[in-house]
């Protein structure tokens, strides 16, 4: 369990993070989301000890990071994958960090298989693709075979495959009781593998609830119909009270919000108008994020509508 | 690929200590080839600048030494204090800079998170090797070396007065110098910057405050770190120079503490900055 409490960092007159308090808790993945510059990375490294709060503090399982007895038996963790000497193998790099914790170094073979790194590791990882460097990462936060584990972008360079089996280890993971923290700028990954969600902007935890919850409240259902009389169909809904929105590069679509999809096909069918298509539409994470964050991403991109600037692009 | 891992460890619940930081360090020190190739350099440089120096020195040794004048058989070990010294500071520089610009640092601080003890197991470590090999570097020197200067009969012996004092007092200034590196190192967290520094405070800095006047040049000339700490590799007539230099042992005393200052100062900031 990862506790903040009043956690702050500031950098000059800068607050990079703003008395964060949140609790991530064991047997769940838990999603650490947040524009560029909001403060994640900060964070994640006052979790591991490396960066100092100017006031407040974090804990792992109650302890400060700097009072564990092992720290690589407590806590994995993933913050850069390319933060590794080049110039060492794979094998010796999880060697020297399994000896510095009396880790048995049978453990870095099992890890260095549980990874797919059997073919290269004994090789420099200097001339390692994206997608090693983060396997390597992966095997090196697992090898303490740790409780806590913290991920930082831990997809990023992946293949489809090395997506699919990122996700499924956070959740075999969690399910095994451990606490999983993991931030990413992949909305549509966060959403299929988070069951958490703490939001971060501009330094300060914006949310803290289940992913469900964030979405459901951040953005709402709307109902999707498209049909030949467009121009009828806008009017009589807007007329019956509901709120139409006509997408600009469709061709007759609308979104409407507020009623269900039974509603909309009655009054299509009672007015004799056709229907070709008529879904309701789940928001997804991303809309939720970017109408939660829309006030405190640092950098707008020079966009009028709302794409994808400000999420995080590394 | 398994999306599992294995269950609970079964060695959960042990504390780390020292030990475990030293294997790890020395783990770390002997997996990168820098590390083997600064010493290779270290020992070869060094034993074939002594060579070739004498073969071309010992003529005019022999002359002088003929003609009464003041010798120095110290000439034997110049190759340790040209190829030696730069090796040695290099590779303490490495140990650390190394860490801070491929970012490997924050991993080892994820794992050893009492930076202190980082710091003294590298320094052990560092301490030991480069004595070890300096030693046998200082004794490869002195024997090739003394091959010229033995074939104008003019060669250096172990009972020379100081001969013994300055193998080992060698092996002591390059593992001392390996430190001084190794401070720097962490101190300013850059390879480049570490190296310049410290080379020519050693070579250059050292030499120059020289012509700062009066006692206060005097002063400042004897407390350098390679003026201080490199008198005990002198014997024959350049360790007579009282006036210039401090006594050998006097002298390393010094740099020895002057070492142990910055180290301090390196552990403080270590430990008070982000990584």
């Amino acid at each position: 369990m990862i506790r903040a409490a009043g956690l702050t960092k500031r950098y000059g007159d800068q607050l990079a993070v703003d008395h964060a308090d949140f609790t991530v808790e064991p047997g769940t993945v838990t999603g650490f989301l947040g524009p560029n510059g909001a403060g994640k990375s900060t964070t994640m490294r006052m979790i591991l000890g490396l960066d100092y709060p100017t006031s407040g503090g974090v804990t792992v399982d109650g302890k400060p990071y700097r009072a564990l007895p092992a720290p690589l038996r407590e806590v994995g963790s993933l913050l850069d994958a390319k933060a590794v000497h080049g110039g060492r193998s794979a094998y010796n790099h999880l060697a020297y960090l399994a000896k510095s914790n009396r880790i048995p170094l049978k453990r870095v073979d099992d890890v260095i298989g549980l990874v797919g790194l059997e073919q290269v590791a004994k090789k420099r990882s200097k001339n390692f693709s994206l997608g090693m460097g983060q396997r390597l990462g992966i095997a090196a936060a697992l090898l303490g075979d740790p409780g806590t584990l913290l991920f930082d972008e831990p997809v990023n360079g992946l293949d489809p495959e090395g997506i699919l089996w990122v996700r499924n280890l956070m959740k075999s993971l969690a399910a095994q009781g451990r606490t999983v923290f993991v931030s990413s700028h992949l909305m549509s990954e966060m959403a299929l593998t988070a069951d958490r969600v703490i939001v971060i902007g501009r330094g300060q935890i914006k949310a803290d609830t289940t992913m469900r919850d964030f979405i459901g409240q951040n953005a709402t259902t709307h109902v999707r119909v498209r049909s030949p009389h467009a121009g009828k169909l806008h009017e009589l809904m807007t007329g019956s009270g509901w709120r139409v929105e006509a997408l600009p590069d469709d061709d007759g679509a609308l979104q409407v919000f507020g009623v269900t999809s039974d509603a909309v096909g009655d009054l299509a069918g009672q007015n004799g108008l056709w229907v070709h298509e008529l879904a309701v539409v789940q928001p997804s994470l991303e809309e939720a994020f970017m109408s939660m964050t829309a006030d405190s991403v640092e950098y707008h991109a020079g966009m009028p509508a709302a794409g994808p600037a400000g999420v995080e692009a590394r | 690929m398994s999306a599992t891992t294995t269950a609970a460890n079964p060695t959960a619940g042990y504390r780390t200590g020292f030990g475990d930081v030293v294997a790890g360090e020395w783990l770390k020190l002997r997996t990168v080839r820098s590390t083997f190739w600064t010493l290779v350099t270290l020992f070869a440089g060094s034993s074939a600048i002594s060579l070739l120096i004498c073969l071309a020195a010992a003529d005019e040794f022999a002359k002088d030494k003929a003609a009464g004048k003041p010798d120095s058989g110290d000439i034997v070990l110049v190759g340790l204090l040209f190829v030696g010294q730069i090796a040695a500071y290099v590779l303490g520089v490495m140990t650390i800079s190394a860490e801070y610009s491929t970012g490997g640092i924050r991993t080892s601080l994820t794992a050893v998170p009492r930076r202190v003890e980082i710091l003294v197991a590298k320094a052990i470590l560092l301490a030991v090797i480069v004595f070890v090999v300096g030693l046998a570097t200082a004794f490869a020197c002195f024997s090739l070396g003394d091959i010229p200067l033995r074939a104008k009969n003019v060669g250096v012996s172990m009972s020379d007065a100081g001969a013994t004092r300055a193998i080992f007092g060698s092996a002591l200034y390059l593992s001392g110098l390996s430190i001084f590196g190794l401070a720097l190192g962490f101190l300013l967290r850059h390879t480049a910057g570490a190296i310049t520094i410290g080379l020519s405070l050693i070579f250059i800095i050292g030499g120059l405050t020289q012509l700062i006047p009066g006692s206060f040049g005097k002063w400042l000339y004897k407390v350098m770190p390679g003026n201080a700490g490199g008198g005990i590799t002198q014997f024959g007539e350049t360790a007579k120079n009282a006036e210039k230099v401090f006594a050998p042992w006097t002298g390393f005393t010094v740099f020895v503490l002057e070492v142990l200052m910055l180290l301090i100062v390196g552990a403080i900031l270590f430990e008070k900055r982000d990584a």
